[in-house]
């Protein structure tokens, strides 16, 4: 076991515990809200993490046996706590700073078509922007643009939205049976390949849905059906073959518009659904319905009206700033081309 | 002061084949190695020269050798990193060119140390000519019994393979290039594992510069003593510098560490001064990625003393007044020179050569080449140059890999040092007189913003 204190909260852990996990059984255990925000980790997928960088703490003392600091800030998703170890997040203004630069960088290039984008509402990017990053951009250039495409019949991918977390890289390589490849080229040309468009194949391939913490793979059977927060989430399960069958339905009267996986806490997946489950079984007598979701602190659609005004206030103030660029991006953030 | 160790025999005909370099005492430190010496006794010879890494981090190469981990029945790989890709560098080049026998010695030797039954050189993708040269040499190696199966009877088994790259200096980062290595994306990985640990194909991994390992072949023939001996104070031995930029003699020379720097830019044995009778400017002294430094303080530290070609020396003053030995790569600029161009150059360099994975870099590398060329068009503001340094500072210890130090402290180091040159680029547009002939000559459009 590991003792480790982070914004002043003590905790012991197993050994090999990481600091972002820890952080995690804090806020699990108080209530706080210490963990620091995570686009690119998912407990689930192996060797996730590492990548976005938004996770970063500063150590401020190494362990019991050598006190010493770290000298830079650390990625706490893929640093393991050690006995004695202290660490600061929200209590580290220099460290705050320094996660709103790398906001400001995963939004140098986004499009922030929110409007128009079917993951408004449930965007780890929007959250982590409201929360964590400034209001002003001051990225003046073009942008990155890639034309959209439909990766087999259910998944469309927005490239210009990605943020490069190899997450769904992950789940094609980690869920499906063939090694897939899923980034091509490099640095900012980065792109997600069309490697995926053979996974689609994969009885699990629509994971990659859910995985994306932002509105660069959405369900195209749910494409402009309805803004998320107009549904209702509520919790299903069918017998399934393939996977739990256990799912989050997103009703609109009694129409079922949408079928994710179920999403905890960290917005993640508690477990990942087959397409079956996700893409064919749209009547509400496919399900037994458990009942309404129960949903976390977190998540845009249990906040009160007045928050999500005040998060939509927030995303319009950036793309408010961004018509001082529209020029650059041909017809505007919201070029109809681009959706 | 001229020492060499490894270049003493460059010049030879023929050095580059077996029999030549045989004649001129080649393969005989292998020979010592093999005949006298156990693994150990290797190890604690580089632990007694002092040497220390060559490929930019200047790491004891003897404390990286007994990091290695050593499982039972796990094999052991030797991995040389010829990728030499950052701008300025050119030594390994040469040395491989030259004499490529040495680096394919010295990789035999330490490969014996190490307990490596196997060992790779990753060559630069554009160094195409180079695979062609080590493959022969290999060749003749093993015709010669200096390679394959029970080397000079003594029972070590060694396999040698030249691996090219495509053509990515990130590739010479020792993850990134272990991945390519495997047939993968060349991404750098998350460190811990460090290589000792978990390297090549999850196997405990030795990764070192050619000239790092080509100097275990001096080491062992003269003893690490003597070696140690060489030098000035923890930077033992020669090294190899790549001297380019305006001097009358651009090229690579080995050098005792521990002569003044003035010398070694104006001694005739060295660079024999700045070219057409100019004045120094400016030198980046460690390859493109440490930071710049104006001609007074790399002549002289801040505290008034000459400064040394030596890790301890040229770091002296830490980034505010002071630079790095980095990879060797010495480019000195001439009164003419502007600051702010050759920034825009290496900063199109990092963007191009980012990999992508993580978001200060992928992101910030592009947006710093964007601002630049703001400037050398003419079209820039003073609000641009703070926000030039908050970016670096924003990039600067907060990515995967150094690639995103590398990028942020010649941005730094610039703007530090030579602030006024980027005000007057903000307030005299009309004084960038030769701006399209410059951006034609690098096939750049002309921003229009
Ligand atoms: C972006 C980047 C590029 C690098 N390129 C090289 C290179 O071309 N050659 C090299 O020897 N080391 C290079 N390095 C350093 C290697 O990661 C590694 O430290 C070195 O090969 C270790 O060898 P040494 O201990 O003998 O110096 C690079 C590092 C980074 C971050
Ligand atoms: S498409 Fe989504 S999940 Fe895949 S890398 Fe981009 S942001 Fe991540
Ligand atoms: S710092 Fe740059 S080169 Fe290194 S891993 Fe990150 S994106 Fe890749
Ligand atoms: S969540 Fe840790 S680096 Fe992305």
């Amino acid at each position: 076991m590991a003792k480790v204190t982070i914004d002043d909260i003590t905790i012991e852990v197993p050994d090999g515990t990481s600091i972002l996990q820890a952080a995690r059984m804090i806020d699990e255990q108080h209530g706080t809200h210490i963990a620091p925000p995570t686009m690119c980790y998912y407990s689930k997928l192996e060797t996730s993490g590492g990548y976005c960088r938004t996770c970063i703490v500063s150590v401020t003392q190494g362990s019991e046996k050598d006190p010493r600091p770290m000298p830079k800030p650390v990625a706490s998703c893929r640093t393991n706590v050690m006995d004695g170890m202290v660490v600061k997040n929200t209590t580290s203004p220099e460290l705050l700073e320094a996660r709103a630069g790398v906001v400001e960088f995963l939004l140098a290039n986004h499009p922030l078509d929110c409007p128009i984008c079917d993951q408004a509402g449930e965007c780890h990017l929007q959250d982590l922007s409201y929360e964590n990053g400034k209001e002003e951009t001051r990225y003046e250039f073009n942008r990155r643009r890639f034309d959209p495409i439909d990766i087999g019949p259910y998944v469309k991918l927005h490239m210009n939205r990605c943020i490069l977390c190899y997450r769904c890289v992950k789940v094609c390589d980690q869920l499906t049976d063939k090694r897939v490849h899923g980034v091509i080229n490099r640095g900012d040309h980065s792109e997600i390949s069309t490697y995926i468009e053979k996974a689609i194949d994969n009885d699990f391939s629509g994971n990659i849905i859910d995985v994306c913490p932002v509105g660069a793979l959405t369900d195209r059977t749910f494409r402009f059906k309805s803004r998320v927060w107009y549904t209702n989430p509520v919790d299903a399960h069918r017998g399934c073959e393939k996977c739990s069958g256990k799912v989050r339905l997103w009703m609109k009267g009694d129409e079922v518009l949408r079928v994710t996986a179920r999403k905890d806490q960290w917005g993640e997946a508690e477990q990942f659904i087959c397409n079956t489950c996700r893409f064919d079984k749209k009547k509400t007598s496919d399900w037994t319905i458990e009942g309404p979701t129960k949903v976390n602190h977190h998540s845009v659609i249990a906040q009160n009206h007045d928050d999500l005004r005040k998060l939509q206030v927030g995303v319009k103030k950036q793309i408010h700033q961004l018509d001082g660029v529209k020029s650059e991006l041909g017809k505007g953030p919201l070029d109809p081309n681009n959706i | 002061m001229e020492r060499k160790l490894l270049l003493a025999n460059d010049h030879i005909e023929g050095i580059h084949t077996l029999d030549v370099y045989r004649k001129h005492n080649g393969y005989t430190s292998l020979e010592k190695a093999f005949k006298t010496m156990k693994p150990d006794d290797v190890l604690e010879e580089v632990k007694k020269s002092g040497l220390r890494g060559r490929g930019g981090a200047g790491f004891p190469t003897g404390m990286k050798w007994s990091f290695l981990a050593k499982p039972e029945g796990v094999p052991r790989y030797l991995v040389c990193n010829a990728d030499e890709s950052e701008p300025g560098t050119f030594k390994d080049r040469y040395l491989i060119e030259h004499l490529p026998h040495l680096l394919i010695e010295g990789m035999i030797i330490s490969s014996y140390a190490l307990g490596a039954n196997i060992s790779y050189i990753y060559v630069r993708g554009e160094y195409y000519y180079l695979i062609t040269i080590l493959e022969k040499a290999i060749k003749e190696a093993y015709a010669a019994g200096l390679l394959g199966k029970n080397i000079l009877g003594s029972g070590f088994d060694h396999d040698m393979y030249v691996q090219p790259g495509a053509g990515a200096y990130i590739c010479g980062e020792e993850t990134a290039l272990l991945e390519s290595l495997e047939g993968k994306r060349g991404n750098p990985r998350i460190k811990p594992p460090f290589p000792a640990v978990a390297g090549l194909w999850g196997c405990p991994t030795v990764v070192n510069n050619v000239e790092t390992i080509a100097a275990v072949v001096p080491i062992i023939k003269d003893g690490g003593d003597a070696y140690a001996k060489i030098g000035i104070g923890k930077s033992t031995g020669t090294k190899l510098v790549s001297a380019s930029g305006h001097i009358n003699k651009p090229g690579v020379y080995e050098i005792e560490m521990g002569i003044t720097v003035e010398d070694f830019i104006y001694a005739d044995a060295f660079c024999g001064g700045i070219r057409n009778g100019k004045k120094l400017k400016a030198v980046v002294a460690g390859g493109s990625s440490v930071p710049i430094l104006p001609a007074e303080l790399i002549l002289k530290t801040a505290a008034g003393e000459p400064r040394l070609m030596s890790y301890e020396s040229l770091s002296d003053g830490g980034f505010a007044t002071g630079t790095m030995m980095g990879s060797g790569g010495f480019i000195v600029m001439d009164e003419d020179t502007s600051v702010v161009k050759n920034l825009f150059t290496f900063a199109r360099f990092y963007h191009h050569e980012s990999c992508g994975q993580c978001s200060p870099c992928r992101e910030g590398t592009g947006w710093m080449e964007k601002i630049l060329k703001k400037f050398i068009s003419g079209k820039a503001t003073m609000a641009d140059i703070d926000l030039l340094w908050d970016i670096q500072s924003k990039i600067e210890g907060k990515t995967i890999c150094p690639l995103g130090d590398a990028a942020a402290w010649p941005v730094a180091s610039a703007i530090r040092h030579f602030r006024s040159e980027f005000e007057e680029y903000v307030k005299h547009p009309e004084s960038i007189h030769d701006v399209k002939h410059y951006f034609r000559l690098n096939n750049l459009e002309i921003q229009n913003a």
